[in-house]
């Protein structure tokens, strides 16, 4: 069973219950706004507000939402080093010389541009994180059969979400199996151990895959795969502070390109 | 005769080669509910298979109605609208994402429309128990929720016949009882049931009739006491005597007189034992069960009418009536067998109270008088607006 998934997070949220098309146009909007922004200080803005929304009224453990964070947070970390020594422009601040054919240095152009990328990074992996973390998949079903997305890719996109849990279920079961019988207790133990996993995940998958055809007969199946009951109607009390907040964004926004315009 | 099942000479090999159902006759009446008992290998699965169309016998025929099964897929489609088959595994059997997605998914591709749909998956979760859980997702559910959810999505095309392969396996002890209880209670509603099982603790006080099987043929096919009661034919079939039965043919092997109709509960038992012990005539007050229909009354204070009495067990009967003891915070005393149980309560000159839902509440009554006539006590069974004199002088 996995305890502590994404979807589970999302079952769990406060904000189950919002219409998920309002809790996409804040996902979305914001994503929007932090991509186009030429400042740091707009995505920086918008990745604390949404942060301070899951955690308080949220009610996301900021352990969990830590530790969610902390994956991203490290790819990033990695990639803005590499950032700060590949991009030039401005005064040097820092140089490194240690064999003549080896230069580093950092600029304050790079400084700047890097900042510009970790904000970024930063206000839309949490905008993505906002809508993961508040709208379980199977509520975007619904929304995704009204934009037109072929019936039949929905109806995969469903049996295979249903059977992801199934099948990790059972990894982990084999996992737990071989380590109990010491599997991965050398390099050599620990290939052989997971091919074995792999090839019994495949069986078990094939067989999980007949039984599936044979469920569905058992029930009449004619090609239809039920969508979830419509869901709560969009509502004004969760849709104006969403407005209200991108509009808030947008306009901190457009105050510093205008006062950018001014002092050039 | 109103025969609703019917296998007359039905063989079935596997492709592999083994020949899983060597001959097999026999039929089942409308409303009864029958144990397929068996060990491992012994073609249970593969004959409930039979049942709906699953697996085509290579020789031999399977009525359904009187009518012989056909396999094209117009008729198929409609055989297993009547005959729901709860799957052994439920997590093989919940197909969608959510718990309303896989109750709708019978209803939908029998082409209800929509209100039919939402209708069809309300009234199927509520009879297991499940209102509100139409949004959760299968994954974060317990196994005996996993089992109702399956339950629940055969019930909603409203078949006649259910088929259970292994109904309890998996669950806990009480958990078990709560989906016997289940079985009980649609079975009541009119459906026919059968079950596929080796726990002959459970099958021999619950089933109408049992079918012992072994290595794809019928050993015996009788009422459980007969059933069971050859020790050789329940070593044959690796199986094991009841309890109850065992130590009732051990009290006729010590030459206590035994009466014709064997014990199927611990309520018969204790009627025996006190017919051996002359013990009936010394009672001198036998208590009383009051029955409540909890569809009838809708505010009344069941908390103050239970603690306004002394010494009361509660018990309830059905899902709805269970759920309804846990919104008001009720401790059950009994949630299986109750009948039996107020019973015993009574001879002890305990009182004790039943929650039950309509048609059930008859059942209470009728099980009863059948005992009070059986064994020449008499306990008295109350409604509870007759005997609501006490609970609204609470007020």
């Amino acid at each position: 069973m996995i305890e502590t998934n994404l979807d589970n997070i999302a079952q769990q949220s406060a904000f189950r219950h919002i219409h998920p098309g309002t809790k996409l146009l804040l996902a979305l909007g914001s994503l929007i706004i932090c991509l186009v922004s030429p400042f740091p200080a707009v995505p920086l803005i918008s990745g604390i507000v949404l942060s301070l929304v899951l955690i308080v009224p949220g009610r996301i453990s900021p352990r969990v939402y830590g530790t969610i964070l902390l994956g991203p947070a490290v790819f990033t970390a990695i990639s803005i080093v590499v950032l700060l020594f590949m991009l030039g422009g401005g005064e040097v601040l820092w140089r490194f010389n240690p064999l003549p054919w080896i230069d580093l240095s950092i600029t304050s152009g790079a400084v700047r541009e890097s900042m510009l990328v970790l904000c970024r990074v930063f206000g839309c992996s949490i905008s993505l994180f906002f809508i993961t973390l508040t709208t379980p998949i199977s509520d975007l079903f619904n929304g995704m059969k009204r934009i037109g997305i072929p019936i039949e890719l929905i109806d995969l996109m469903m049996i295979i979400y249903r059977y992801i849990f199934i099948v990790y279920d059972q990894a982990v079961e084999i996992w737990n199996a071989q380590v109990m019988r010491l599997g991965y207790s050398r390099p050599r133990e620990a290939v052989r151990s997971f091919s074995m996993l792999c090839g019994m995940l495949f069986i078990s998958s094939w067989i999980a895959g007949e039984d599936l055809i044979r469920a569905m007969d058992c029930r009449c199946y004619n090609g239809i795969m039920p969508s979830l009951d419509s869901a709560e109607p969009v509502m004004w009390r969760s849709l104006v502070p969403v407005l209200v907040y991108l509009a808030g964004l947008g306009g901190i926004l457009l105050m510093m390109t205008a006062g950018m315009v001014a002092v050039s | 005769m109103n025969i609703i099942l019917e296998a007359r000479d039905v063989r079935y090999r596997y492709p592999a080669g083994r020949e899983a159902i060597k001959g097999i006759s026999f039929h089942i009446r409308r409303g009864e509910k029958i144990a397929l008992v068996g060990p491992n290998g012994a073609g249970k699965s593969t004959l409930l298979q039979m049942f709906n169309g699953m697996i085509r016998p290579d020789s031999g025929t399977i009525l359904f109605d009187n009518k012989p099964v056909r396999y094209d897929t117009g008729s198929l489609r409609q055989l297993r609208k009547s005959v729901g088959y709860v799957l052994q595994n439920p997590d093989r059997q919940i197909i969608a994402p959510t718990v309303y997605q896989d109750v709708a998914f019978g209803p939908a591709n029998l082409g209800y429309d929509e209100q039919a749909i939402r209708n069809a998956v309300a009234v199927a979760l509520r009879h297991v128990g499940l209102d509100g859980f139409e949004r959760r997702a299968p994954h974060q559910l317990s196994g005996g929720e996993k089992k109702r959810v399956a339950i629940a999505g055969v019930l909603a095309m409203d078949p006649d016949l259910l088929v259970f392969d292994e109904p309890t396996s998996g669950l806990d002890p009480s958990g078990s009882e709560d989906l016997m209880e289940l079985l009980d209670e649609l079975n009541h509603e009119g459906k026919t049931i059968i079950i596929s099982t080796h726990d002959v603790e459970l099958a021999y006080p619950w089933a109408d009739r049992a079918i012992l099987l072994l290595d794809g043929q019928i050993l015996q096919e009788d009422v459980p006491d007969v059933a069971f009661g050859n020790p050789h034919h329940v070593r044959m079939a690796h199986l094991s005597v009841p309890t109850l039965l065992d130590l009732s043919q051990e009290l006729g092997r010590r030459g206590f007189a035994q009466p014709e109709r064997k014990p199927r509960s611990v309520l018969d038992m204790i009627h025996i034992i006190e017919n051996l012990l002359n013990r009936s005539e010394g009672r001198t007050r036998t208590g009383t069960i009051t029955v409540c229909d909890i569809d009838k009354e809708h505010d009344m204070p069941l908390n103050t009418w239970i603690s306004s009495r002394q010494n009361l067990a509660v018990g309830a009967m059905g899902t709805r009536a269970k759920q309804r003891a846990g919104h008001e915070q009720l401790t059950l005393d009994f949630t299986y067998g109750v009948i039996d149980k107020c019973i015993l309560r009574a001879l002890r000159g305990q009182d004790s109270l039943i929650l039950t839902t309509g048609s059930m509440a008859g059942r209470v009554v009728t099980r009863v008088a059948e005992y009070c006539r059986e064994s020449g006590n008499t306990i008295a069974v109350i409604p509870l607006d007759t005997a609501g004199s006490v609970p609204y002088e609470n007020k």
